[in-house]
């Protein structure tokens, strides 16, 4: 099938945009590569200590009047955004592309989900409203007013570069704040195209700034007095260990949305085809590189005994394995793939790592990505295939670890309690499904898994954008999470008045 | 030869693609016989009006979560992809059995991909619509070829 048409023909020069104004940085260049296709698609800068100041002070001088302006016109700027996002959706899907490596049916669904949360945002003049009771006491009324807190620093993971820095911005935006943020410099295009929209759409100059770079842009937002809050999606150890402990030290709210290992029941009444359809979106859309993905799939043998338990293990191991094997691989504007590259090699080589420690630690391996053959004519440097491992237990390092890629561990459990404890044995606490034509299974499992996300026959538990991205343990640092209510709450102040006149 | 990899980008691209494609048939057809133009003028229009609705529907519904990439699965795209060529020495009763054949083959496809996108929320309503609309039109043509006195 023929290639879409890429909109990056020639490598971008990307700037910071500080104040409404696009700013040439100090620091050293560092190419932005195409993982499908091995070429530089833009240079990104690695920016200063300086210009990330720049870009807070900017921040807070807007802030003052951007806080005054009327919530209905803060939406407008808003709704025109909504309406330019709309106007650009295919090239922004293909930018994402390009700079990810994910599918063009991915990369929609991704734009998609990035413009409904301006939508939700586009709602704040109610749902940012207080409420109040008159005569809590003789002539006195009381009432709570949300009010914005300054600026927010919001740093954006590789894995979805369009989407997640949006779970945070509008409803930031919306609220009266103003916001620094940081793609990550992997693959920070859309961003700088969102925020060339932002800027068309009317947003005035400081309320919303982009600054590319690395770690020194990241300490520049944590360390900043002027920094009321963070945002954060990234890997659990440094959200717990650098974001989160550090918010806690300078006084700020943070949301620090981290790591995953989901696990996902097959119970002995799923309706296994659409089970196995689902899993294959879960394990390996975005070629795994994903905190909503399912990592490992327990085949429960509840109300079976022994022999029919491994037959049923038996029969989930091969549809699974016989439809991963069907999975195109290949550069995300064929619309016929259905799996795209790693985003860099080194991801690859890390998840190489951990499939030769599955088959170090016993676990057999059933279809093994290593052995990918490309149809395309491509350089194969962040290519791997679907991978499938059996006989994983919950305790192998591949049945624990983040692996963040194509690999599907599966397990077996003889009861549903046996695979709920396994799923409580691991650290982390995203996500986790269950596939099942019972209720009660379903009841008892979104009842007891420690996990923010529940699926129950949904492989990706993603929560809309009017809903709270939750998480539970290891994945999450923070009280209220992004998106929804909590996001309005995370990025306002209840401030309670108690008034009487004589 | 069942296609193993259709992904719902793979069967939008197609969907556009039968409708551009129908639109310039019908086209073609009011240049051919300027006295059914405003007829064939309109189901132009009216196939330019099904893509957009299908494209929109597409672009408003898909989300990075659901199984777009899977839900068209052996769908053979190649069985209907319907023969719109009009011959120069085509007569007219010819050409509205061509059309005839071209309605009923969009409608199969509309109808197997409605069935097979049943987990992509609005995108099967908006197929089903396009195909109802294209029923309609295979009824007027064949009104139009009875008319004809084939």
């Amino acid at each position: 099938m023929a290639l879409l048409r890429e909109p990056i023909e020639e490598p971008l020069d990307l700037r910071n945009y500080i104040d409404g104004e696009w700013v040439e940085s100090e620091g050293e260049l560092k190419d932005v590569v195409n993982p499908a296709t091995g070429k530089v698609i833009a240079r990104v800068p690695i920016s200063t200590a300086e210009e990330i100041d720049e870009a807070v002070a900017a921040a807070q001088e807007a802030y003052l009047d951007w806080r005054t302006t009327p919530p209905l016109a803060r939406v407008r700027c808003l709704f025109r955004l909504k309406e330019l996002l709309e106007e650009n959706f295919e090239e922004l899907s293909r930018i994402q592309t390009m700079e990810h490596g994910k599918t063009i049916d991915e990369s929609r669904g991704e734009t998609r989900r990035g413009i409904e949360m301006v939508e939700v945002a586009t709602g704040i003049p109610s749902l940012m409203m207080g409420y109040n009771l008159e005569d809590i006491a003789s002539g006195i009324d009381e009432y709570l007013i949300r009010q914005p807190l300054g600026v927010f620093g919001i740093i954006g993971p590789f894995n979805f570069p369009f989407m997640v820095p949006l779970w945070f911005a509008p409803f930031a935006v919306a609220t009266g704040n103003c916001i620094v943020v940081k793609p990550s410099s992997e693959d920070p295009i859309s961003q700088i195209k969102i925020v060339e929209l932002a800027d068309e759409a009317g947003i005035p100059p400081g309320v919303w700034n982009v600054v590319n770079g690395g770690r020194t842009v990241v300490s520049g937002i944590l360390d900043h007095p002027d920094i009321e809050g963070v945002c954060f999606v990234g890997s659990t150890p440094v959200g717990r260990d650098v974001i989160y402990r550090r918010c806690g030290e300078t006084g700020k709210r943070v949301i620090a949305m981290c790591g995953a290992k989901n696990f996902s029941l097959v119970m002995p009444d799923a309706h296994l085809d659409r089970t196995i359809a689902a899993c294959m979106t879960s394990f390996f859309g975005n070629a795994g590189q994903r905190c909503l993905s399912n990592a490992n799939l327990v085949v429960v043998g509840e109300g079976l005994g022994e022999e029919e338990l491994d037959a049923f293990y038996e029969e989930v191991i091969d549809r699974f394995v016989a439809a991963a094997k069907r999975m195109k691989v290949g550069y995300g504007l064929d619309e016929s793939v259905q799996m795209g590259p790693l985003r860099d090699a080194s991801k690859k080589q890390r998840i190489i790592r951990y499939i030769e420690k599955g088959v170090e630690e016993g676990a057999k391996l059933r279809l093994d990505g290593r052995q990918l053959e490309l149809d395309q004519d491509l350089p194969g440097a962040c290519f791997l295939g679907p991978t499938v491992f059996q006989d994983v237990t919950p305790d192998m390092v591949i049945g624990r670890e983040e692996i963040f890629g194509p690999v599907a561990c599966i397990m077996k459990a003889s009861t549903f309690d046996q695979a709920v404890d396994m799923i409580h044995s691991n650290p982390y606490g995203n996500a986790a499904s269950i596939f099942t034509s019972s209720g009660k299974w379903a009841r008892e499992f979104q009842y007891r898994v420690e996990c923010g996300n529940i699926g129950v026959n949904i492989g990706i538990a993603a929560p809309m954008a009017f809903f709270p991205f939750s998480g539970m343990k290891d994945s999450f640092f923070g009280t209220l999470h992004g998106q929804g209510r909590e996001a309005i709450r995370f990025f306002t102040e209840s401030k309670v008045v108690i008034q009487r006149w004589f | 030869m069942v296609q193993a990899n259709v992904t719902a980008a793979a069967v939008m691209s197609f969907t556009k693609a039968l409708e551009d494609d129908s639109s310039a048939f019908y086209k073609k057809m009011a240049d051919r016989w300027p006295e059914h133009e405003v007829q064939f003028t309109a189901f132009a229009r009216d196939c330019e009006r099904s893509k957009t609705q299908v494209t929109r529907t597409y672009q408003e519904t898909i989300s990075d979560a659901l199984d777009a990439t899977f839900s068209f699965e052996g769908l053979d795209l190649d069985k209907y992809r319907p023969d719109m060529a009009l011959p120069a020495d085509v007569g007219y009763s010819d050409a509205l059995r061509i059309a005839i054949d071209l309605e009923e083959t969009a409608i199969a496809f509309y109808r197997i991909a409605s069935e097979q996108a049943s987990l992509l929320a609005t995108i099967p309503r908006a197929f089903n619509r396009v195909a109802k609309r294209r029923e309609k039109r295979r009824l007027r043509l064949e009104s139009l070829l009875a008319d004809a006195g084939s």
